[in-house]
């Protein structure tokens, strides 16, 4: 019984072009204009997005280790002007000048790490500062004690502390992969160096880069323009499924076919629940046709499959409940008011706050958090966020808030569908 | 045994049903006569249970059916005034629809489906959609989704409005081939000769009410003490209308395009007296025709309105 209801709402659906057109093809063709369109704004502005702020306390200086380095040099034997000669090269070649002058002072690694550098600091007020993602503390003697181990026969190696603020797993990891790469281009310099190769030889600050890139790759992946609208648009159109189910259900009641379905037995329950998983289903089809449209047509790697059949289950859920409700609203009140209503405002409002058109945070922080409580803006918020890379966990909150919305529908549906005719 | 008792229907202010009672034994046809408005769509879904009723109650074997519609219901094939079908499907796939909602599946359902469209003539067109069809091919098969399930009692709500005279007469025939097959039959209608055609039992309602009730030669009992004779003549001039007045006092008389219209009672034998007046005033009679009471007139005498004002 549930599923012939299902099946001809289904046969209905698609052999109407209006549907049709508004849900699969205007999404899909909007997608594609705002893809291209929005691109290469979107996806230039992005580059920055994520940058790590990193502040270096730098308890030493070869101003201040100067004397002592000589003094080491000399009582190693070496006078004259080839100590001259050679604390030049080591002071162009230390690992902090290296560090500085050359690997965060690249144009690519400034778009990752902003630097901040301050000679002593209260280490346990900056470590509760939030907007510092990570702290190089580099004690006293360092260049001594690292010319001493790299050059000569020292095995004192230097020790660095790096605090990273885990606020923010992303940003910490990038300045953990960078100056991880960084220690360990030092470390193997000091070996080699040795066997008489340079330090600039080996730590390259494009080896660096790379390896940020591979940690944004891992943790956090810019969104382009075609993920963002692909989703927008996903969570926006499927919207549009309510008001088409509610329009041929009250079809149905004004040609007395839903007279016809009760005089057979039907229950307004049954009906009611047909309308649902209709919702429901005909939701997960659009949306995976635009997934599946933006991997094939516009190369999108959709990643986390999991947690992408999670929101999108969940999502298609909140749909055919809000199917359900709208139906009922239908039948209460006998007329397309509401469907229009929600068609003409709602969805405009909704997808406004939701982002599906740009992103509301741009605009204001608040307007954002507010859209996040729509049910398209939680599920966007979702599928971005995964999308981006992070874990599973962040999208449950977002889910909460679709669920309580399928609660509230269900009962509402419940409480208020008609239990005998509509025509009184 | 299907009754109405004292069924009455207010929409907000507006009391469109009043008091109806209504008896519709197996086996029966019986038609429900009256002007559109008269309540008579309201009054047949407050007993397929579709409306509650504000007052009243409807009984299906003695029993109410106020909180056990379905104990009815599945017995019911209702033919709504509408076309209840749906537009996109084609003929076989809305009477399929219908079928499974009805519980039928399988081979059961296929019999079902085709004889059916065979019964309503539309076995060749069962896989066009039915959006394409004719005004009378959907009224057929509006007729034929409420068939599919064999009920005993078939209510139909105004089956033949809007179409052409072939798929009434079509429609009419299969109506009337499943009352002699013994379908217990609920007829409405404002088409007076239908309801006479159809059925065995007639009710005759107006502005809410059963203004009458009975078998039609009861029906025509009420109007038979009159007659009604119509003249064409040559010209029709105001001293022959004023002579036939004068000569039948009792008699109603009203000239209409050229008819002269006399209704008096059947007792008298009024033919010799009008042809002499009419020679008297120089008027020659072409046509005279007596004629016999029908529900029109019965309608017409009950209310002082035509059916169809």
């Amino acid at each position: 019984m549930l599923f012939s209801l299902i099946s001809k709402q289904m046969k209905m659906l698609v052999r109407n072009k209006q549907p049709l057109i508004i849900l699969l093809v205007m999404p899909l063709v909007l997608i594609t204009i705002l893809s291209s369109a929005l691109g290469s704004i979107m996806d230039g502005g992005n580059e920055a997005a994520i940058q790590a702020n990193l502040l270096i306390v730098d308890n030493s200086s070869w101003a201040q280790e100067e004397s002592a380095i000589k003094q080491f040099l000399e009582q190693e034997g070496i006078k004259g002007p080839p100590l001259d000669a050679m604390l030049t090269q080591f002071k162009s070649s230390e690992p902090l000048e290296l560090l500085n002058s050359t690997i965060l002072a690249s144009d690519e690694m400034k778009k990752y790490i902003a630097v901040d550098y301050k000679k002593t600091v209260d280490l346990k007020t900056a470590r509760q500062d939030e907007k510092i993602d990570g702290i190089l503390n580099i004690p006293v003697d360092f260049r001594l004690n690292y010319i001493k181990t790299a050059y000569f026969k020292s095995t004192n190696f230097p020790d660095l502390s790096l605090y990273l603020n885990q606020d923010n797993e992303i940003r910490a990891s990038i300045i953990e992969s960078v100056l991880t790469d960084w220690q360990r281009g030092y470390t193997q310099s000091a070996i080699l160096s040795k066997a008489g190769l340079s330090p600039q030889e080996i730590m390259s600050n494009v080896r660096t880069v790379e390896k940020i890139e591979q940690v944004l790759e891992v943790n956090e992946r810019m969104i382009p323009a075609s993920i963002y609208y692909t989703v927008g648009m996903l969570v926006m159109f499927a919207l549009y499924i309510p008001a088409f189910l509610a329009g041929f259900a009250l079809q149905e009641v004004q040609w007395k076919v839903y007279d016809r379905i009760l005089l057979a037995g039907v229950s307004p329950v049954l009906y009611s629940l047909s309308i649902f998983f209709t919702g429901t289903f005909v939701a997960f089809i659009q949306q995976t046709v635009m997934l599946l449209f933006g991997m094939f047509v516009l190369g999108i790697e959709w990643i986390s499959l999991e947690g992408m059949v999670i929101i999108i289950v969940s999502y298609s859920v909140f749909v055919g409940a809000l199917s359900a409700l709208m139906t009922t609203l239908q039948f209460r009140t006998k007329a397309e008011g509401i469907a229009n209503l929600f068609n003409g405002l709602f969805i405009t409002v909704f997808s406004f706050l939701g982002g599906s058109f740009f992103n509301i945070r741009d605009i204001s922080e608040t307007l954002g958090k507010i859209g996040d409580f729509t049910p398209n803006g939680a599920t966007m918020s979702a599928i971005l966020s995964i999308q981006k890379g992070q874990d599973l966990s962040v999208i449950w909150p977002f889910m909460l808030a679709i669920y309580v919305l399928v609660i509230v529908c269900v009962l509402l549906s419940i409480v208020f569908f008609p239990r005998r005719g509509v025509a009184e | 045994m299907l009754q109405a008792i004292n069924l009455s229907k207010k929409f907000k202010t507006k009391e469109v049903v009043r008091e109806i009672s209504m008896e519709l034994s197996a086996g029966e046809s019986v038609g429900l006569l009256g002007p559109n408005g008269a309540g008579k769509s309201t009054t047949i879904s407050m007993l397929s249970s579709l409306v509650q009723p504000t007052s009243g109650d409807v009984l299906w074997n003695e029993k109410s059916i106020a909180k056990n519609p379905e104990s009815l219901r599945k017995t019911l094939g209702v033919v709504p005034q509408e076309i209840a079908l749906y537009p996109e499907l084609s003929a076989r796939e809305n009477l399929a629809f219908f079928g499974r909602v009805y519980g039928l599946k399988g081979e059961l359902l296929e019999t079902s489906i085709t004889d059916v469209l065979k019964k309503i003539g539309l076995l060749d067109r069962q896989k066009d959609i039915v959006k394409t069809f004719s005004g009378g091919m959907k009224r057929r098969l509006n007729i034929g989704a409420a068939l599919l399930h064999r009920p005993s009692i078939l209510i139909m709500d105004e089956p033949t409005v809007g179409i052409d005279p072939q798929s009434r007469a079509y429609i009419l025939e299969t109506v009337k081939q499943l009352v002699e097959e013994g379908m217990t039959l609920l007829y409405t209608s404002h088409y007076m000769e239908e309801v006479e055609m159809l059925c065995d039992k007639i009710y005759i309602m107006d502005q809410g009410k059963i203004i009458a009730y009975g078998t039609k030669e009861e029906l025509k009992g009420l109007v038979s003490e009159n007659q009604t004779i119509e003249l064409k003549a040559n010209i029709l001039k105001a001293n022959f209308e004023k002579s036939l007045s004068e000569q039948f006092p009792k008699a109603t008389i009203h000239i209409e395009e050229e008819i002269l219209t006399i209704s008096m009672s059947k007792n008298e034998e009024p033919l010799a007296t009008i042809f002499a007046l009419a020679a008297a005033n120089n008027v020659v009679i072409t046509s005279a025709i007596v004629k016999v009471p029908s529900l029109e007139d019965v309608f017409l005498h009950l209310t002082g309105k035509a059916l169809r004002d």
